[in-house]
């Protein structure tokens, strides 16, 4: 589990990140979003003990990053793909990190194959292309199985393939009841793969919740082909629908209301749902304020 | 690429074994030892640091000059092994920052006093195996190569020698860490080292003697221990090793 309580980092006047806290619970997927510069690096490297905060603490599994015995078993860490010397190959890598944390050698050899390395694992990574390098990345953080993965940028560079690859780790992941922060800038890969969302403007949180809870709008969806009909019965019924082709947006009603209506009239409907925000509209709404 | 992507379950098939406690302090040199030794540059450097006195001496030889007494041409020839190892030091910390890869080193190893005093043993290490070899295999080419050779001193010029390039080794490493950026302080050691010392040692030589490095090294090497090399190669790791300490502990990854 990782707790951060009021993480704060000032550079003379200006303030980075602003009083910053949240717990990410193990057996799920935090998507950390924010605009560039909103402090979200900032926020993972002072986690990781790599930035001192001015303020604030934050801790995992109740300690300070720098006072874990070996952090590299409890926490995977991919903040920069390009970090990596470019006159080693992506096999001598992953040795040098192994030792470090402390697994034994025969498992460099199955994060290459899990990330799908094992062909360029004898190539210098100077010679990597950039979604390789975040393979390489994910390999190192992957060494340990730790609990806790913290990403920054994962799906950078990587292909379809790779990024619902990424995304299947991260699920398996947390299923696993391991714990993941990801922060992200592919707004759809965040949509389909966290469980929270902690969204982040101008250094300060200014969303942390369940994605459900965040983006289920307060209304249904119908769908019918007398559209006309239905949105006669729905005004009998004292309901204002929104009229787009065939599709009605009915604000501040449930869907099974809107179905109990559609049955009473007789319509028959092709598609009922709750009524739910674009994420792409709520990012907005939420940073720009 | 055409790399295929292994279904991620598998990592749930097996944990591995995990060490618990942080990386001992010995394993954690010689990790810094191969990490120096596993890159072009560093195999570069640490080759070139190597072969340097071998093949003045092979020059020396061909040239037909006479070999005299072996300290004296030891002592100057040993000690271009302890400028390229310089650079071997500087690379060891200041090529992490430049690399960016100083992040993963302290993702592993948060504690950077442990970092630090495991690449200030691992640059004496390798500063002094290499020297070693370098100046043994000098002076095995002497042997072989010189007529009237004189021994006398050699194994004491060797020694220091030794001990000269674990010293720069680790002022290098020292200036690295302080400058956290690899062709600033390898311009900058080579220009003070190699620019400013000769000039200051023509000019002012009472003033250059006190402190270049360089000929503090040779003259230890070649004549009888005086204070004042000792004190000027002391100070110059001390120095260093300070001031590449306290840039370590403080700078932020950002």
């Amino acid at each position: 589990m990782i707790e951060v309580h009021g993480l704060t980092k000032r550079y003379g006047d200006r303030t980075v990140v602003d009083d910053v806290s949240f717990v990410l619970e193990p057996g799920s997927v935090t998507g950390f979003l924010g605009p560039n510069g909103a402090g979200k690096s900032t926020t993972m490297r002072m986690m990781t003990g790599l930035v001192p905060a001015t303020s604030g603490t934050a801790l995992v599994d109740g300690r300070p990053y720098r006072e874990l015995a070996n952090p590299g078993a409890v926490v995977g860490t991919l903040l920069d793909a390009s970090a990596v010397h470019p006159g080693r190959s992506g096999r001598v890598h992953l040795q040098l990190l192994a030792d470090a944390v402390g697994v034994p050698s025969s498992r460099v050899g199955e994060v290459l194959d899990l990330v799908g390395l094992a062909g360029a694992a004898r190539r210098r990574v100077g010679g990597y292309s950039l979604g390789m390098r975040q393979r390489l990345g994910i390999a190192g953080a992957l060494l340990a199985d730790p609990a806790v993965l913290v990403f920054d940028e994962p799906a950078n560079g990587l292909d379809p393939e790779g990024i619902r690859w990424m995304r299947d780790l991260l699920r398996g992941h947390a299923a696993r009841g391991g714990t993941v922060l990801l922060s992200s800038h592919l707004l759809g890969e965040v949509e389909t793969t966290v469980d929270r969302l902690l969204v982040i403007g101008s250094g300060r949180v200014v969303a942390d919740a369940p994605i459900r809870e965040l983006l289920g709008g307060d209304g249904a969806v119908a769908e019918a082909e007398d559209a006309d009909g239905l949105q006669r019965a729905l005004a009998a019924a004292g309901l204002d629908a929104r009229r787009d082709g065939a599709v009605l947006t009915v604000p501040g009603a449930t869907p099974a209301r809107v179905g109990a209506v559609a049955a009473g009239a007789g319509i028959a409907l092709t598609g009922l749902r709750p009524s739910q925000q674009d994420l792409e509209d709520l990012f907005f709404q939420l940073t720009t304020a | 690429m055409t790399s295929t992507l292994t279904a991620p379950t598998t990592t749930a098939t097996a944990r591995p074994h995990v060490r618990t406690t942080g990386v001992p302090l010995t394993a954690l040199t010689a990790l810094e030892v191969r990490k120096s030794l596993s890159t072009r540059s560093g195999k570069l450097v640490a080759i070139a640091a190597t072969l340097v006195a071998p093949a003045a001496i092979t020059v020396v030889l061909l040239a037909g000059e006479e070999a005299g007494r072996a300290v004296e041409m030891i002592a100057v020839l040993g000690s271009l092994g302890a400028l390229v190892l310089l650079a071997l030091g500087v690379l060891s910390t200041a090529g992490e920052w430049t690399h960016r890869t100083v992040q993963t080193t302290f993702l592993t190893v948060p504690r950077r006093g442990r970092v630090v005093t495991a690449k200030v043993v691992a640059a004496a290490g390798l500063g002094a195996v290499l020297t070693a070899v370098g100046v043994g295999v000098a002076c095995a080419l002497l042997a072989l190569g010189g007529d009237g050779v004189t021994w006398d001193g050699t194994a004491r010029a060797a020694a220091v020698l030794v001990a000269g390039g674990a010293a720069f080794t680790v002022v290098g490493a020292g200036i690295g860490a302080a400058l956290t950026n690899a062709p600033a302080a390898l311009t900058g050691a080579y220009l003070v080292v190699l620019g400013v010392f000769p000039v200051l040692l023509t000019a002012r030589p009472e003033i250059g003697e006190k402190l270049d490095p360089t000929t503090s090294l040779v003259l230890l090497a070649a004549g009888p221990a005086t204070a004042t090399p000792v004190l000027v190669l002391t100070g110059w790791v001390l120095l260093s090793v300070v001031a590449g300490t306290l840039v370590t502990l403080r700078r932020a990854v950002a």
